[in-house]
């Protein structure tokens, strides 16, 4: 395959941010559930 | 609306005219400015090719000044809040602002334009005046409007310096664009035709609309605390 | 391809209390496997371009994220306009905004580098001043300073018209950067270098691409939803929780 350093760099950092991203969000999510009420969690 | 604007337009000046903060500290930062340019480009020939150009950055950089000294005055002793509390139209308070740093960015231009004579050589031609004069009064009132809009949204929150710049730098893109080729075709750089210049203005006009209408719109939300 | 079962791990942990819910995890999971899909048609299953070779699996990814990226905008526009109009008008909404043009930086900060790298294997250079290009730089710029706005303080409902505004302002702005950015290089001699690179998709290429936006799609939905109940969370722990928190650790005193 030509070119491959760019693609592979494209496509690792592309989901590897997003995956970094989206762990931050569940983290904080969890951090921030365990310090509220059901009453404030209108979704569980 | 526009008796407000005109008393606030005419408080703002006559704060200028007395403390003079303007016109001691920021005409000669925008005329240090333009002889930065020239260190930096070091040819005399690139100059005053790109003189317009320069010109509309040095005062873009200035308007942040502008816009910060201009909302550093109502916020100094809560004048905004003594002015909401007092029922006053924030749509002519936006006005009055705006008329005020336009009267102040119009000074700073006319300077820089004579140093722009003066350092980078730029003559001026009697076919383009008109043209000139009018995109002068286009891109002044545009940055003015826009300035305030945003000066009033940063102004009285920490951190508002930096901000700034972030939020205002991106939106007046096309009055850089607009002004700078606008000028260039009034002065005939690069051999620019004067009949060039108008679609510029057009879209000068055009942003000068559209920030008029929403400016008067949004400014009011923007500033109620 | 080691990422996704990085994912795999942070949607079990949702499972967990959290900002997951049934629906969540059901997209979470459909986004997983439609993100190992794209890996494998793009990288391995699709064939190289006829012109662009090989770089082309580079749009797979670029062309689902500026997808996404400029989903996100709109949709923070929208909830903004939502907020701002008085029989909506909803802190849940501001969440919404702020929550999607979180997720519309990120996606847009990827689509200029993969573009760039794509950019540089078929054009020769990083940046070309098309007016597509640049208007989206400044889109990039424009939604970093909204989400400044948003971090300025004040009231909850202070944050939400302002940074309501702005993105409305947002929209205004946008258009005009674009028009004439375009005038600006439809004056100047050489015509955009983008118009002379065409890609002609078919069969499983184009069936990448459109693994890549239902996969994208997914993914959007899954973090705006977490992001959006995180902010949630935020604002209840800014009005009360502070409270509830001193109990707790009242309570884990006692034990």
């Amino acid at each position: 395959m030509e070119d491959l350093g760019f693609i592979l760099a494209t496509y690792i950092v592309t989901f590897g941010s997003v995956a970094a991203f989206a762990i931050a969000i569940v983290r904080r999510g969890r951090r921030l559930a365990a310090q509220l009420p059901a009453k404030d969690k209108p979704w569980t | 609306m526009f008796r407000v604007a005109r008393l606030i337009a005419a408080k703002d000046l006559r704060v200028e005219l007395r403390s003079r903060v303007v016109t001691n500290q920021v005409l000669p930062f925008a005329a240090i400015v333009m002889v930065m340019f020239a260190f930096a480009l070091n040819s005399d020939a690139v100059v005053s090719r790109v003189a317009p150009g320069l010109v509309w950055l040095a005062t873009l950089f200035s308007l942040l000044i502008l816009v910060q000294r201009s909302f550093a005055i109502e916020n100094a002793d809560g004048a905004t809040d003594a002015l909401r509390a007092a029922g006053v139209d924030p749509s002519g308070i936006f006005l009055g602002k705006a008329m005020a740093l336009a009267v102040q960015l119009a000074v700073l231009e006319l300077v820089l334009l004579v140093s722009a004579v003066v350092l980078y050589s730029t003559e001026l031609r009697v076919g383009g005046i008109v043209l000139l004069l009018v995109t002068f009064v286009a891109a002044t009132v545009g940055l003015a409007l826009v300035g305030t809009l945003y000066g009033g949204l940063a102004g009285g929150v920490r951190g508002r310096e930096t901000l700034l710049p972030l939020l205002l730098l991106p939106v007046v893109a096309p009055v850089l664009i607009g002004a700078t080729r606008a000028t260039e075709s009034a002065l005939g750089t690069g051999g620019a035709t004067v009949a060039d210049g108008w679609p510029w203005v057009g879209l000068l006009a055009v942003f000068v609309a559209l920030f008029s209408v929403g400016g008067t719109l949004a400014f009011g939300p923007l500033i109620e605390e | 391809m080691a990422t996704p079962d990085i994912e795999t791990s942070a949607t079990a942990a949702s499972t967990r209390a959290g900002t997951g819910t049934t629906f969540t995890r059901f997209v979470g999971l459909a986004t997983i496997v439609g993100m190992i899909a794209l890996g494998v048609f793009g990288l391995l299953l699709s064939p190289a371009d006829v012109q662009q070779s090989d770089s082309v699996r580079i749009l797979y990814i670029h062309v689902g994220t500026v997808w996404i990226a400029y989903v996100a905008f709109a949709v923070t526009a929208l909830s903004s306009a939502a907020y701002l109009w008085k029989r909506t008008t909803s802190l849940t909404w501001d969440r919404l905004a702020g929550a999607s043009a979180e997720i519309g930086v990120l996606f847009m900060a990827l689509t200029l580098l993969a573009g760039s790298l794509w950019g540089r294997l078929s054009w020769g250079k990083f940046w070309v001043w098309d007016a597509r290009v640049t208007s989206t730089a400044f889109m990039f710029v424009t939604y970093v300073g909204y989400l400044a706005v948003r971090g300025l303080g004040g009231s909850h409902q202070q944050r939400a018209r302002r940074s309501a505004v702005v993105a409305l302002l947002a929209v205004l702005e946008i258009p005009l950067v674009h028009f004439s950015v375009k005038l600006w290089r439809g004056l100047h001699q050489d015509s955009s270098v983008a118009d002379r690179t065409h890609v002609n998709l078919h069969g499983l290429m184009l069936f990448s691409l459109f693994i890549s936006l239902v996969a994208f799609t997914l993914l959007y939905v899954w973090l705006l939803m977490h992001r959006q109940r995180v902010l949630a969370m935020q604002d209840a722990i800014d009005n009360t929780g502070l409270d509830y928190a001193l109990q707790q650790r009242r309570d884990e005193g006692d034990l």
